[in-house]
């Protein structure tokens, strides 16, 4: 069972707050369109597939691996939205639920732990929620304005990085530092 | 209307007539062996220090100072693979610096992530106008694939090179060090900003960013802040690399080379409907909402003049092409060597009528480039500064022309078939007022010399070709377009 929690070491002084998904189940689907498709104009880039936070899926195989991830971006305010995928199918489908996700605060250091996951292979989306507003702004021709970031610090051709790009092996503790952009 | 008038503006009629003889194939085989146009679209490998130019003609007038800033991609082929059209290369920002009577040339290309990314890579992966994209490219937003290199704005103090896709790139107007992509508010980041924003003569900048049948509305003070962001609503699609404006209103020109589908390289996803025509959308600067639609013939283009009003009329000069095959095709022609037969683009007159009709005079003029008066933008004026010599088989003008609509003639200096023109400014003569009381400046390609050259007109004797020039000891490719800044 894929479980989200504190950090052990997440004092108030670096103002690390992660959180199980449960707590914040509402759904951020923002419905992009693709880069590509007849809605958004030339050279858009859209994040087709939304950043899903919802519950984490249950299960009950028995697994010790861990992801720590450490995001840099620019903004102190708001929080950094997380979500965590291991499938292709479920990270570059439109509706695809991610196996669990987290928000952590953006007023220190921002790391997010996932733990107690089996062997695999994952990917991750996040974004930066710079105002706080649960959503990740658009201007008004559906670009993100707010800073974002794939595993593997991957990045798209014309629209969100797929799983080939963002997929990475998780065996025991693995960690990647993501820079939201 | 006068006579001469009348004589000049040959009608429509003129720029249907292109008719390719065996004498016009001929000519164009021998230019093609006779002429190196490659050293037009040449890849240059890296920035151009601060050099001198050397004096090869006249001396510089006195009150001529400042700098001609200048921008257009220069950087084409990698090893891992080529941009596919003139306008996908890198923007190389020229600086053409004139003071105390001596010449300097600087160069540097914008640094953009599309140029950091293709370094990388040693290929050319973007996607763009006439480019297809290579899959390896990473782009998570469309400043990622900003090649900067269409013109320059100042903006207080910095320079910003201008794409029309995304972003402005902001640069040091002194040391042309790239500072960072111009993000006017938090929400409209990474809107596009064309590359011809309209600037009134104190320096009041309003510019588009087009997105299909829409189009961001960009109200600038002269120092480059944001005042006013507004979407529109157009009626079509239309590509629109230019628009135009009077002292009271935005004149987008609504070309039938529409855009029915989004792909890249993004030229392919537009379709030329000449039954459909021109649209001609005029939109009150004060209320963005009050519009008017005119109807004009279907014609092509890419550059417009500044507009003025005539009584209730409202009337701009504007470069005419028979279609946009230069756009879909002939460019991308020319980066390998051989170009198109195309028909140059002739100079026009529109005017939009109180009375709700639209003329489109046409001469038999060759003019691309048109330039005028920046203190007359938006305000009655008499002249029309634009490139001239281009023929089917000379893809690139070798002359400067300034077209005087009151007197109904043009007058041309032709620099001959070793050179390449470049736009013209239009610089005042500090204390004069008359429109032609200034000089003409900017730079040509010696294809003999193999070398660029700054020229340097007397507005009011253009015949007489250059009053001064200098040459530099590179040969930088064509460039598109430029400001002067004086000082």
């Amino acid at each position: 069972m894929a479980v989200i929690r504190e950090p052990e070491a997440a004092g108030p002084e670096i103002g690390v707050a992660t959180a199980p998904a449960v707590r914040h189940g509402r759904s951020i689907e923002t419905a992009h369109s693709s880069g590509l498709s007849n809605e958004g104009p030339p050279l858009m880039i859209h994040l087709a597939a939304a950043l899903l936070l919802a519950a984490a899926s249950a299960g009950n195989q028995s697994a010790d691996s861990r992801i720590v991830l450490t995001f840099e971006t620019g903004a102190r305010t708001g929080s950094v939205m997380v979500a965590l995928f291991d499938s292709a199918a479920a990270f570059d489908g439109a509706a695809g639920r991610p196996l669990a996700s987290t928000v952590v605060s953006a007023s220190g250091p921002v790391v997010a732990v996932f733990e107690n996951l089996p062997a695999g292979e994952y990917a991750v989306k996040a974004f930066h929620d710079v105002n706080g507003d649960g959503e990740m702004n658009t201007n008004p021709f559906g670009m993100p304005v707010e800073p974002y970031a794939f595993s593997n610090n991957a990045v798209g051709n014309m629209g969100p990085a797929r799983w080939e790009r963002a997929r990475f092996v998780v065996s025991g503790d693995t960690a990647q530092t993501l820079t939201l952009r | 209307m006068t006579a001469s008038r009348r004589n000049f503006l040959m009608g429509a009629a003129a720029l249907s007539a292109a008719v390719v003889t065996p004498e016009t194939v001929r000519a164009m085989a021998a230019m093609q062996t006779a002429t190196d146009w490659g050293l037009a679209t040449a890849d240059i490998e890296a920035d151009i220090a601060p050099s001198a130019m050397r004096l090869i003609h006249g001396r510089a007038p006195s009150g001529l100072e400042g700098a001609l800033y200048r921008n257009g991609p220069a950087k084409f082929r990698r090893p891992g693979g080529s941009a596919g059209h003139w306008f996908d290369g890198d923007g190389l920002v020229r600086r053409f610096q004139i003071t105390g009577g001596r010449a300097e040339l600087a160069a540097r290309f914008v640094d953009t992530p599309k140029r950091r990314q293709e370094t990388r890579l040693d290929a050319m992966v973007m996607p763009g106008f006439g480019s297809a994209g290579d899959p390896r490219a990473e782009i998570g937003s469309n400043d990622d694939a900003n090649a900067a290199n269409t013109s320059v704005l100042m903006a207080g103090e910095a320079l910003w090179a201008l794409w029309e896709g995304g972003s402005a790139v902001a640069m040091d107007s002194e040391t042309l060090q790239t500072r960072g992509m111009v993000t006017h508010r938090a929400d409209l980041k990474g809107m596009p900003f064309l590359a011809h924003p309209r600037r009134e003569p104190d320096g009041r900048i309003w510019n588009l960013g087009m997105g299909r049948s829409q189009a961001m509305v960009w109200r600038l003070s002269a120092s480059g802040a944001l005042e006013a962001a507004t979407l529109i609503e157009l009626p079509r699609a239309s590509y629109l690399h230019d628009f135009t404006a009077t002292d009271r209103h935005l004149v987008l020109v609504l070309q039938p080379w529409v855009q029915t589908r989004a792909t890249m390289p993004l030229s392919e996803g537009f379709e030329w409907r000449p039954d459909e025509g021109t649209q001609v959308l005029v939109i009150d600067k004060d209320d963005l909402t009050r519009r008017r639609v005119f109807e004009l013939p279907a014609f092509g283009f890419f550059h417009l003049g500044d507009a003025w009003s005539d009584g209730q009329d409202i009337r701009f000069d504007l470069c005419v092409h028979r279609d946009m095959d230069f756009a879909a095709r002939g460019a991308g022609a020319l980066l390998n060597g051989f170009p198109l037969d195309g028909e140059p683009a002739r100079l026009a007159l529109a005017s939009l009528r109180a009375d709700g009709s639209g003329v489109l005079e046409a001469t038999n003029q060759v003019a691309e480039f048109p330039r005028s008066d920046p203190r007359r933008a938006g305000r009655p004026r008499r002249f029309t500064l634009h490139t001239a010599g281009e023929t089917p088989g000379r893809p690139f003008a070798s002359a400067i022309g300034l077209t005087d609509w009151q007197a109904g003639r043009t007058r041309v200096f032709d620099f001959g078939p070793d050179h390449v023109m470049d736009e013209m400014v239009f610089v005042p003569r500090p204390g004069g007022t008359a429109e032609n009381d200034g000089w003409l400046v900017g730079p040509t390609l010696n294809l003999a010399a193999r070398s660029t050259e700054l020229q340097v007109l007397d507005a009011a004797r253009i015949e007489d070709g250059p009053v001064a020039a200098w040459r530099a000891d590179t040969a930088l490719p064509v460039s598109f377009h430029g400001i002067w800044h004086a000082g």
